[in-house]
């Protein structure tokens, strides 16, 4: 078990190892990988269970086969994680099972420290599982089932809150705007997308999204929806902000000022609209929020990743690979989530709320 | 319910024709329509509350389209639903708080009812959790998101019934729709006392020797400056005359006439005078979600003088303006266009407004909008009848008042346009 708490490589983060799996670089194979994603409900596609007993449970391979799957958040992936480990816990008593399933949710936090969803989604499983069950339940095994069922619809919850951001969100795009975008987001994806079908008119800017250019995914995909789309270099924002109407970026995190942590280069961009008085709208689910307070910048584990520059790099030459930066909630103007449109102020009241 | 019908249509009508003037009014008027519905409405014997919230939500549907730009009408339609959730599941509670005790006799358990309506089960208090708060962090594993609020409430009080005798059940709807109807009366008592409210605050706010400054006429901030006043503040007020209704002219006559040291200045004066003032104090129209203000217009130009200046810019609005959406172009959206008749007399420019002339459009054109949307940013505080409050802090109040279900009454019109 001691071996696999560490993270194998530590020169990139386990978060933007995923990311860059999942919707990293433009290849033929991811279409038809996301293709194949979109017919399926997130429930038809368990990873095969390991089912021979000579290998010990671990809660990380778990979590690793579910984070493989492409349409799956990271929450999600430690929830059902999470989940398995309920399912073959061999303990007796509700506070065995909670002893066990802290000691996972931990391992699980410490394989990856730098995936907030990560943490946050174990906190609020956690969280459930010590607030409700034990209160509500006196059989333990109706409780242990019911924690089960709970955790495997998580997937399904995850998809329904994208849908509801989605209804939120779309309503504030209106004919003729312009949205600038930047990076890869699934909700920010499914915002436009609901907008476009709903017969609004309306041009996207991408920005480019450097190292992992995870900006062309997305404009590939508004082609697709024949939406009008511009890519952007990452430094090319001042220079069309002017033409912008609105600011369109998801999150990884949402901490507890009501900030957000995303992509790098968010924070640049917020700065440039709230110069230019242009909203900057956050589509977050709420299982990202997270109980943390960052003062500034570099206050947070930093989440590496590898930049290729096209050259090599005199090794005199420092680089920087942090992979996130945080923007301040005055910067912010509305947060789109699954818990109705917020100003980032309710974001802190929402956490004090459940975990006071 | 045919005379309801014809109520209906008529206050229809008169929403149309924008012949309801203020939101004080209409919310008042709405109020007392959907009152009138309830009282009209025949209940069945089970799911009593469904009945009534599918009764409010037609009818509400049909007042908000008739004039969208009026929120009040919305306001109050959901503030209505959210009363009748609330009573419905009191009693729900109560009926079951009633059983679990003993059913020793019914009166005795009749009696409990009222004595006891807090007591509850855990299935009940599970239903109160999903129906009466917004979505939460803590609700999102708990309930499903799509089990719907409504049927489940109304369920368990339909179950509770079932146990008790059937003597029982009569008494209970005419109990929900009585405890409905003194909650709408005490809404439209709200309404109407709402100024009050407000201006017993007046004395916190302005100070000895302050100058104040607002723009056209609100009746809530004369009562709020008379309150003062009669509190021996001696202040003087500025008077922006509000163009082009000049409503500003006839809150000056009337501060005058209280006996308030008055000054009136153009519009266009507010820059020039701002540095003099400590305070500014104007009504609204309407408190969006996010604390956005939609007023009349001109403040907006008014607020931002005010911040510049960093001089404290108030809004009084009574809870009845406080609207649970959120503004989506507000520039847009939530204006009215009002008669050009107001800038320019008729046959005024004749010639300039001439469809004949040129290639067939005029070159003069007249826009009056009636509204500014003033961004939560420019407002140091809303005083409402609960007291002062942050422009971050009126989502809290919203969800007291509101019921997250009930958002979306507006919706259908608003699709099928």
């Amino acid at each position: 078990m001691a071996d696999t708490l560490q993270n194998p490589n530590p020169k990139i983060s386990a978060y933007y190892q995923t990311r860059a799996d999942h919707h990293g670089v433009v290849t033929s194979d991811w279409l038809a990988q996301a293709q194949a994603a979109v017919g399926r409900h997130p429930d038809d596609l368990p990873p095969p269970k390991v089912e021979d007993s000579g290998k010990p449970f671990s809660v990380i391979d778990e979590f690793n086969s579910w984070r493989k799957q492409p349409d799956l958040a990271e929450a999600v992936a430690a929830i059902r994680a999470l989940a398995s480990v309920i399912r073959f816990s061999q303990a007796t008593t509700m506070m065995e099972l909670e002893i066990e399933l802290k000691k996972a949710s931990d391992s699980l936090k410490s394989w990856d420290t730098t995936s907030i969803s990560l943490t946050a989604g174990c906190d609020l499983f956690m969280r459930y599982v010590t607030r409700t069950s034990a209160l509500e339940y006196e059989n333990f095994n109706s409780a242990k089932s019911r924690l089960i069922e709970r955790a495997e619809r998580f997937g399904e919850i995850s998809y329904k809150a994208r849908r509801i951001i989605a209804m939120l969100g779309q309503d504030f795009i209106f004919d003729g705007c312009t949205i600038l975008v930047h990076g890869f987001s699934r909700v920010v994806l499914e915002v436009l997308k609901t907008a476009a079908q709903n017969k609004k008119l309306f041009r996207v800017f991408c920005t480019e999204g450097r190292p992992d250019r995870t900006g062309l995914r997305l404009s590939n995909e508004m082609a697709k929806l024949d939406v009008p789309v511009k890519l952007l270099i990452d430094s090319a924002v001042a220079y069309t902000m002017d033409e912008v109407d609105m600011v369109f970026v998801g999150a990884d995190g949402v901490v507890e000022s009501g900030g957000i942590i995303n992509m790098m280069g968010t924070y640049q961009i917020a700065l440039v609209a709230h110069s230019m008085n242009k909203p900057v709208y956050v589509a977050a689910e709420s299982y990202k929020f997270a109980r943390l307070y960052p003062l500034d910048q570099k206050d947070m584990a930093p989440a590496l990743r590898p930049i290729d520059f096209g050259v090599p790099i005199p090794s005199k030459v420092e680089v920087e690979t942090s992979a996130r930066d945080y923007t301040p909630p005055q910067y912010l103007t509305l947060l789109f989530t699954d818990l109705g449109v917020l100003t980032p102020s309710v974001v802190s009241d929402e956490l004090i709320q459940l975990y006071l | 319910m045919p005379d309801v019908q014809v109520l209906v249509n008529e206050f229809i009508i008169k929403l149309k024709k924008r012949k309801v003037e203020g939101s004080q009014a209409t919310a008042r008027m709405t109020a007392e329509l959907l009152r009138s519905v309830i009282s009209q409405q025949r209940v069945p014997y089970n799911n009593q509350a469904g009945a009534l919230i599918d009764a409010i939500k037609a009818v509400g549907e049909q007042l908000i389209a008739a004039n969208p730009v009026e929120l009040a009408v919305g306001n109050i339609v959901r503030r209505v639903l959210h009363i009748i959730r609330e009573e419905d599941l009191s009693l729900a509670t109560a009926a079951v708080a009633g059983l679990n005790l003993s059913a020793v006799s019914d009166d005795e358990d009749d009696g409990e009812r009222e004595d006891h309506p807090v007591l509850s089960a855990a299935a009940v208090a599970a239903a109160a959790r999903s129906t009466l708060r917004p979505p939460s962090l803590q609700t999102l594993l708990e309930d499903m998101p799509d089990s719907a609020a409504v049927p489940q409430s109304s369920s368990s009080g339909g179950d509770s019934e079932g146990k008790s005798k059937s003597a029982d059940k009569s008494s209970r709807s005419r109990k929900l729709k009585h405890d409905i109807i003194e909650a709408v009366n005490e809404l439209i008592q709200d309404i109407a006392t709402c100024h009050e409210q407000i201006s017993e605050q007046a004395v916190e706010h302005i100070h000895q020797n302050e100058v104040i400054l607002t723009l056209g006429r609100s009746r809530t901030v004369m009562e709020f400056l008379c309150a003062a006043k009669e509190k021996k503040r001696s202040f003087r007020v500025f008077v922006a005359e509000g163009a082009p209704r000049y409503q500003g002219h006839v809150l000056a006559k009337e501060l005058v006439a209280r006996g308030l040291q008055t000054t009136l200045i153009t519009d266009s004066a507010v820059f020039a005078m701002i540095s003099r003032v400590n305070m500014v104090i104007v009504g609204a129209h309407a408190v969006m979600a996010n604390g956005g203000v939609i007023a009349p217009v001109g403040l907006n130009m008014v607020a931002l003088a005010a911040q510049r200046h960093a001089v404290p810019f108030v809004v009084l609005a009574g809870t009845h303006k406080l609207c649970p959406l959120y503004p989506h172009n507000p520039e847009v959206l939530l204006n009215e266009l009002k008669s050009p008749s107001e800038l320019l007399d008729f046959g005024e420019f004749s010639d300039c407004m001439d469809f004949g002339s040129g290639n067939g459009s005029p070159l003069l054109h007249v826009v009056n909008p009636a509204f500014d949307y003033v961004p939560p940013k420019l407002v140091s505080l809303f005083i409402t009848d609960t007291g002062g409050h942050n422009p971050s802090y009126m989502y809290r109040l919203i969800a007291d008042y509101y019921s997250a279900d009930d958002l979306v009454v507006q919706r259908r019109p608003a699709s099928g346009n």
